[in-house]
């Protein structure tokens, strides 16, 4: 589905990617972690085609999006970025509508039809009922939703979220995460995620991939990747893993920062 | 789109021959009753000539600018999704007044053509904002920057207008109407190279409608959407200040018309473009179009208060007052909102 070969890509004074080499398969539920700045949300950018690669190039079914114009790789490809700033006087109903851009064009969008996309992407998010509310007036979680909803408008099978947890308490986290492990059962997506929680990637995703200096350091089921080593060697932090007594998942009991390159060098 | 968006558009269509006949009326001539028996195809060949040659295109040119600087200041608050943006402190129109005033006052292109007026509006405004684009190193400015660069480019540009006047006193008395903006004076010849003008662009501001509103949510959900940001932000630009040139050129610099007439827009029609540019344009024909007549009404009233009959009071600085209260609430509002 998704073929990321060694990319590189940096921007002026610095280098973030190095050589990246990811493969996602159809239907894969993909977390990717490590720490700030190595390069976590530009590879979901390069994914999505919304930066270039300097070298390699990212396939999206075997198409080369560099190839492909920004409209055409938004219709196969949906990136939900971390933040975004506040829109006076805009609803619910009418920020998901702006996901239908890309298939419908400057001009179509003038058209106000009835869509069934949008009244989809609403349900699937659970944000229907809000739909004539001014999103300013929502609730930070509330309005992640709407956001992901804007992102499904897009129709697309790939799916890709930058820390889409952020700024949210904790039942507004897993109300986020179970609504895309749900969706990505349901509509049968294929779903990479940027998440700064270990143990939400170890609980959510069925794969880890962890960057560190630009490259991937690790890669593999969560029962297999994370260990006290990982949580060193990407995370810089020492601790210990368990595991969860009902659900059998690791769970992680960080205890200190490493001293810089303490645990990084090895 | 709301429930309220078709009644209230509908009703800012039915408010504007209101705020038109209020103009044909106002003058110190005629009466409406006159004016009335003119509209129907009578009267007197004097207040036919007035009604017909003098106050409809004057009144028509007042709707028309007002519209072109309303849809202006909303497509450049959208672009550059920036609440303070607009024609007045981003350079363009200064920068239009400049280009005008050259024109005219050093004789550089025929006084008497206004065609070569729009066209060296049109430079002027693109030289304002492209300066104030080079100040604040290309799209990716922030709001404040932006309007603080503006505010200085604006300066800039008014210095350099009155130098030209200072240069080229002799035409001072029309110049002056540029600079504070009016309709006065303005016939059919204005009219006819106005509205084409306003009309080609404003359907091509239209047409920008829903990559515009895409901005508006921010650069990387509209490109995540499948916008390419630049071209349209790009494209929105020339409109903005093909749309205020035009304008400026008409009636000259109209205060704060396009920096408030969209605040109202998108707070009684919602952030949607589609709605909302059609708003900003009916609202600002009304506002033009009713401080045109309001300022008629106000000359007529002065003139027998003070018992002259040369006085004669310029729209933009009823449009510049009333803009001056309404800018000031609109920021008092929206600090509140943040805190």
């Amino acid at each position: 589905m998704i073929q990321v070969e060694g990319v590189r890509f940096g921007y002026p004074g610095r280098e973030v990617l190095d050589g990246v080499e990811l493969s996602v398969a159809a239907g894969e539920l993909v977390a990717l972690i490590g720490l700030n700045g190595c390069g976590k949300s530009t590879l979901l950018r390069l994914c999505a085609g919304l930066l270039r690669p300097a070298a390699g190039r990212v396939l999206l079914d075997g198409d080369d999006l560099a190839r492909l114009s920004r409209r055409a790789a938004a219709r196969r490809v949906a990136l939900l970025h971390q933040s975004a700033p506040a829109v006076p006087g805009m609803t619910v109903r009418g920020l998901v509508r702006q996901g239908r851009y890309a298939a419908r064009g400057p001009l179509g969008m003038l058209r106000d039809g009835d869509d069934p996309v949008c009244a989809r992407a609403m349900a699937d998010a659970g944000v229907a009922d809000w739909a004539d509310r001014p999103v300013d007036s929502l609730s930070g979680g509330e309005r992640q939703r709407v956001r992901l909803a804007l992102a499904l408008a897009q129709d697309t099978r790939v799916l890709l979220l930058d820390e889409p947890t952020t700024y949210l308490d904790l039942r507004h986290q897993l109300e986020v995460l179970r609504t895309v492990a749900r969706l990505r059962h349901e509509r049968g997506l294929t779903v990479v995620m940027v998440l700064h929680d270990i143990g939400h990637a170890a609980r959510f995703a069925e794969r880890i991939v962890a960057l560190r200096k630009g490259v991937v350091a690790a890669d593999g089921p969560p029962g297999e990747v994370v260990t006290p080593a990982l949580l060193a060697g990407v995370l810089g932090v020492a601790g210990r893993v368990g595991r969860d007594p009902e659900g059998g998942w690791p769970v992680c009991y960080p205890d200190h920062p490493l001293e810089f390159d303490e645990g990084l060098a090895e | 789109m709301n429930r309220r968006t078709p009644l209230l558009l509908t009703l800012l269509v039915l408010l504007t021959p209101v705020v038109a006949y209020a103009g044909l009326v106002a003058g110190r001539a005629l009466g409406p009753a006159e004016a009335w028996e003119v509209l129907r195809g009578g009267g007197e060949p004097l207040a036919r000539h007035v009604v017909l040659r003098l106050r409809l295109p004057r009144t028509l040119v007042a709707l028309v600018a007002g519209a072109s600087l309303g849809l202006a200041g909303a497509v450049l608050q959208s672009a550059l999704r920036n609440p303070l943006a607009g024609p007045e402190v981003t350079g363009v129109t200064p920068g239009a007044v400049l280009g005008a005033v050259a024109a005219a006052g050093l004789g550089l292109a025929g006084w008497e053509s206004p065609a070569a007026v729009v066209i060296a509006a049109c430079i002027g405004g693109f030289t304002g904002a492209g300066l104030l684009w080079l100040l604040t190193g290309g799209e990716r400015a922030d709001p404040v920057r932006t309007a603080v660069h503006g505010v200085l480019v604006s300066a800039a540009l008014s210095g350099l207008t009155a130098m030209v006047l200072l240069v080229a006193p002799g035409e001072l008395g029309s110049v002056v109407q540029w600079l504070i903006g009016s309709a006065e004076g303005r016939v059919w010849e204005h009219w006819s190279l106005l509205w084409p003008w306003a009309a080609f662009w404003s359907l091509l501001a239209f047409g920008l409608a829903a990559p515009l509103t895409l901005l508006r949510c921010g650069d990387d959900q509209a490109a995540a959407a499948g916008l390419r940001t630049g071209r349209a932000r790009a494209g929105a630009l020339v409109c903005a200040v093909a749309l205020t040139a035009g304008a400026v050129s008409a009636v000259g610099a109209l205060g704060f018309v396009g920096l408030l007439v969209p605040h109202l827009a998108f707070a009684l029609l919602g952030a949607d473009l589609r709605t909302a540019l059609p708003g900003a344009a009916l609202l600002g024909a009304l506002v033009v179009g009713g401080a045109d007549a309001a300022s008629q009404w106000l000359s007529r009233a002065l003139a027998l208060a003070l018992e002259t009959d040369r006085l004669s009071v310029p729209t933009g600085a009823l449009t510049t007052c009333a803009g001056a209260v309404l800018l000031l609430a609109a920021v008092r509002r929206a600090t509140e909102e943040k805190t």
